[in-house]
């Protein structure tokens, strides 16, 4: 029905994404080591054996479904989101969840309810929180991820996990000093590679907008509350998951909202959920989650947030 | 005048540009193949038989139906064949078609007529029949009789006069408005003296500068605006043009004339002045030629019937496989073939070099065409229910609002062609409609006649009761009778015992 392609295809999408997250990835590997990118790998390489398997098994264009480029998206999503020291067979289990599990099992690309990274992640989260929740404290090689014995690096928390673990303790916010600020550094990375997908007009500027709102929101409140126990909003957005959930994850179309209202709601909800897991909850981050459960809410947004139709 | 633009659409070039924008006459062709089926309505019947010579403007086929216009004969010649062909749409039905084949003469029919140029001495009701008799149909593509559209909308205020051309990539209406800037001025006053409107805008795409400052130039009438409108895609659809210009919200379901409008397409107009002020009925339109196996797209003014081969002629097509369509790229009408002929909506032939349909993956649901509905619909959500055939809830998202611009199906990612599947729906819905009036009609003639039997059960009832109650009494009265008899007998018996008696 029309003369010239469009635009851009779907392949043509994913590509710019796997672009826009270069960035970011270079900044982890500066200060993780070169077992981030070996993660990448072994990421990509489970998601297009397991995406192939299960498309033959459905009779499908093996070939062709897989080179739309989504898998590897969420394959990258997930290595990146883990401790880049994790055993290996970590993102091993946690791709192929997210790919049998998390897209396949409702029929393929397109139609899956949650963000697959993500299911990934929760999955690997629950079932291993040790391997998940240390980060290396310096630049490492290669060898850690396929160690069998015991991880014998230099670990540690998350700035998130480490504030969370001294309040408890009784120490006051200003009392904390912090190891790093990798954390920032890499968030900062993402958030360029996000600005780049922004001005590519490969992503719209509602869900990273309303869920970078959504969280300076609630953490203003609290801040404003007693700025000794809880963090500011510039802490909030330059540690943890937040610019990739921003502008990677919670933009995932498929999971997403689809009107522009609904993005709005969508995108702020997981911004306050956000906040309210990594501050009140159990888990270092809380990225996973909160996209989770927009995702639940995302049919209800949209029914509800329809835009009004010429001459109604 | 201009009040604002709409949500949606998209900017579009035109994917073929031209250098120079020219209205080319082409020669006569040597036979013509007239339908008798326009878009909607009935067939118009043919009034002439095979062998017969008619003369160009001869009146060949008529109705009486409003949906249909007359049609003429677009050369002067002799009819050879009155047949069913293929028509060029969708549905790939036939319709009866009249063959005529040329005499190269070009005679017209005598055509002097009581007013021309002073058409204003004739009430508007005379003009109105002129044009009735003139087969004038809508030119910018959708066909409907110009006649009964100014019957519907008489005592309008505004007249609006479509010159947006509704695709990019069409040019006829641009090579109309160069070729004859004075038709178009003068065929809208005399639409404005038709349908007593006050004031008429032409409303014309900023891209067409020459056309405006042809315009500009012939107007001397105050009543007329010429309005250049952004070139927008989905701009020169009536309900966003009505919008646009007016600021009036055609609510769903309603037409401009239910808002006061009357909105035709700048070739409508043209063909409103010929039949007017010249007495020449609708036997030839503009029609754009293009595509990317076009060297050079060009715009021709060709007698109605013409067949597509004959009007390549005039063209440099590139050798190789071609895709043919009708109407423009957005919206336009795959076609099996070039054994087609211009129709009265034939704005636009295009020929593309056959080309790998692009893979359609599954929907992403990224949302752009969300963002691209003019109308505000949600052509993600419509899509799902359409594929599925839940017409219900396609329905609740307001599928019948779709003016089927194809804007969704240009800027889907996954190349998904959704208007085909709208399309389907809207079929589906129709036919579903239909079986439930056809049933509704059948469940009410059921229960119609259930209530008759029982009526005529009850009625049997009360007869019978009425008649047994008669046999009753008849009989009750009977036994009276039948008593008395007996008694008399007896008084008899008894007598004559006595007498007996008495004897002896």
């Amino acid at each position: 029905m029309q003369i010239q392609n469009n635009n851009i295809s779907v392949n043509q999408l994913m590509r710019q994404v796997i672009y826009a997250l270069a960035l970011g990835v270079a900044i982890q590997v500066y200060f993780f080591g070169f077992s981030v990118l070996v993660q990448i790998v072994l990421a990509i390489v489970t998601a297009i054996i397991i995406e192939a398997l299960i498309l033959r098994m459905r009779g499908m264009d093996v070939a062709e479904s897989i080179s739309d480029g989504s898998a590897i998206v969420t394959a990258i999503l997930l290595a990146i989101s883990i401790p880049s020291i994790a055993p290996w067979w970590i993102i091993v289990l946690g791709v192929a969840f997210a790919i049998v599990f998390g897209k396949q099992i409702f029929g393929g690309l397109g139609n899956n309810p949650f963000n697959p990274a993500m299911l990934g992640y929760a999955f690997l989260l629950i079932s291993f929180p040790l391997q998940m929740t240390l980060w290396p404290n310096e630049f490492q090689g290669v060898l850690s991820i396929f160690k069998t014995s015991g991880v014998d690096v230099l670990t540690g928390a998350t700035n998130i996990d480490f504030a969370k673990t001294q309040l408890m303790m009784g120490f006051n916010l200003a009392d904390i000093t912090f190891a790093n600020n990798k954390q920032m550094w890499i968030n900062i990375g993402f958030l360029l590679g996000g600005i780049y997908l922004l001005i590519r007009r490969i992503i719209f500027w509602h869900i990273p907008l309303s869920l970078i709102s959504g969280m300076i929101f609630i953490s203003a409140i609290l801040y404003l509350i007693d700025p000794n126990i809880f963090a500011s909003p510039f802490f909030h957005l330059f540690n943890g998951a937040t610019m990739l959930a921003a502008f990677f994850i919670a933009t995932d179309p498929i999971s997403a909202s689809t009107t522009n209202i609904g993005r709005l709601i969508y995108g702020f909800s997981i911004g306050v959920i956000i906040i309210i897991i990594r501050v009140f909850g159990g888990y270092p981050d809380a990225v996973a989650f909160a996209v989770l459960f927009a995702n639940m809410a995302v049919p209800l947004i949209d029914y509800y947030t329809q835009p009004k139709v010429f001459g109604k | 005048m201009f009040k604002q633009s709409f949500k949606g659409g998209l900017f579009l070039d035109n994917p073929f540009p031209v250098k120079k924008i020219d209205l080319i006459n082409i020669p006569l062709p040597d036979k013509v193949v007239l339908s008798m089926q326009q878009r909607i309505g009935e067939q118009a019947i043919p009034c002439v038989k095979v062998g017969d010579k008619v003369l160009t403007g001869q009146v060949v086929a008529t109705i009486d139906d409003n949906r249909c216009a007359p049609v003429h004969s677009s050369i002067s010649g002799i009819v050879v064949a009155i047949e069913n062909k293929k028509m060029a749409d969708k549905s790939k039905l036939e319709a009866l078609a009249i063959t005529i084949e040329s005499d190269g003469e070009d005679e017209w029919i005598d055509n002097s007529d009581c007013c021309t140029e002073n058409y204003n001495i004739c009430t508007p009701d005379i003009i109105y029949n002129k044009i009735r008799m003139s087969g004038i149909v809508g030119m910018g593509g959708a066909g409907f009789p110009t006649h009964t559209k100014v019957r519907i909308a008489e005592g309008c205020d505004v007249l609006i006069v479509n010159a947006t051309e509704c695709e990019p990539g069409i040019m006829c209406d641009d090579a109309l408005i160069q070729a004859y800037p004075t038709k178009v001025i003068l065929g809208t006053e005399a639409l404005l003296y038709i349908c007593g409107a006050k004031k008429a805008i032409i409303a014309i795409e900023e891209d067409k500068p020459d056309a405006i400052d042809l315009l500009k130039k012939f107007c001397k009438n105050d009543a007329i605006t010429i309005q250049p409108i952004p070139t927008k895609y989905t701009s020169g659809a009536e309900k966003i043009l009505v919008k646009s210009l007016l600021g009036i919200e055609i609510p769903s379901g309603k037409y401009a004339s239910d808002v006061g409008v009357l909105c035709h397409n700048v070739g409508t107009l043209v063909a409103i002045f010929d039949a007017v002020l010249e007495n020449r009925p609708l036997i030839s339109r503009a029609v754009t030629v293009t595509g990317d196996a076009i060297k050079e797209p060009q715009n021709f003014q060709v007698r109605l019937g013409a067949s597509y081969d004959y009007v390549f002629n005039f063209v440099d097509i590139e050798p190789g496989e071609k895709n043919i369509m009708m109407a423009g790229t957005m919206m336009g009408i795959d076609l099996d073939g070039t054994d087609y002929y211009v129709n009265k909506n034939t704005n636009c032939i295009v020929v593309n070099k056959a080309k790998a349909k692009p893979v359609i993956k599954e929907c992403i649901r990224c949302g752009l065409c969300n963002n691209v509905c003019p109308i505000g619909l949600l052509p993600q959500q419509l899509y799902w229910y359409s594929k599925s055939a839940n017409i219900e809830k396609a329905l609740e998202y307001n599928l019948p609002d779709c003016i089927e611009c194809g804007c969704c199906s240009y800027i889907c990612p996954s190349n998904i062609p959704l208007v085909d599947y709208y399309q389907f729906a809207k079929g589906l819905n129709k036919k579903q409609q239909s079986e439930q009036i056809k049933n509704k009609k059948a469940r009410d003639r059921f229960e119609f006649r259930q209530l008759r039997l029982e009526r005529n059960k009850k009625e049997r009832a009360i007869m019978m009761e009425a008649k047994k109650k008669a046999l009753q009494e008849k009989m009750a009265k009977d036994n009276v009778q039948k008593e008395l008899i007996l008694a008399a007998k007896k008084r008899v018996e008894e007598k004559k015992l006595k007498r007996d008696a008495n004897t002896k």
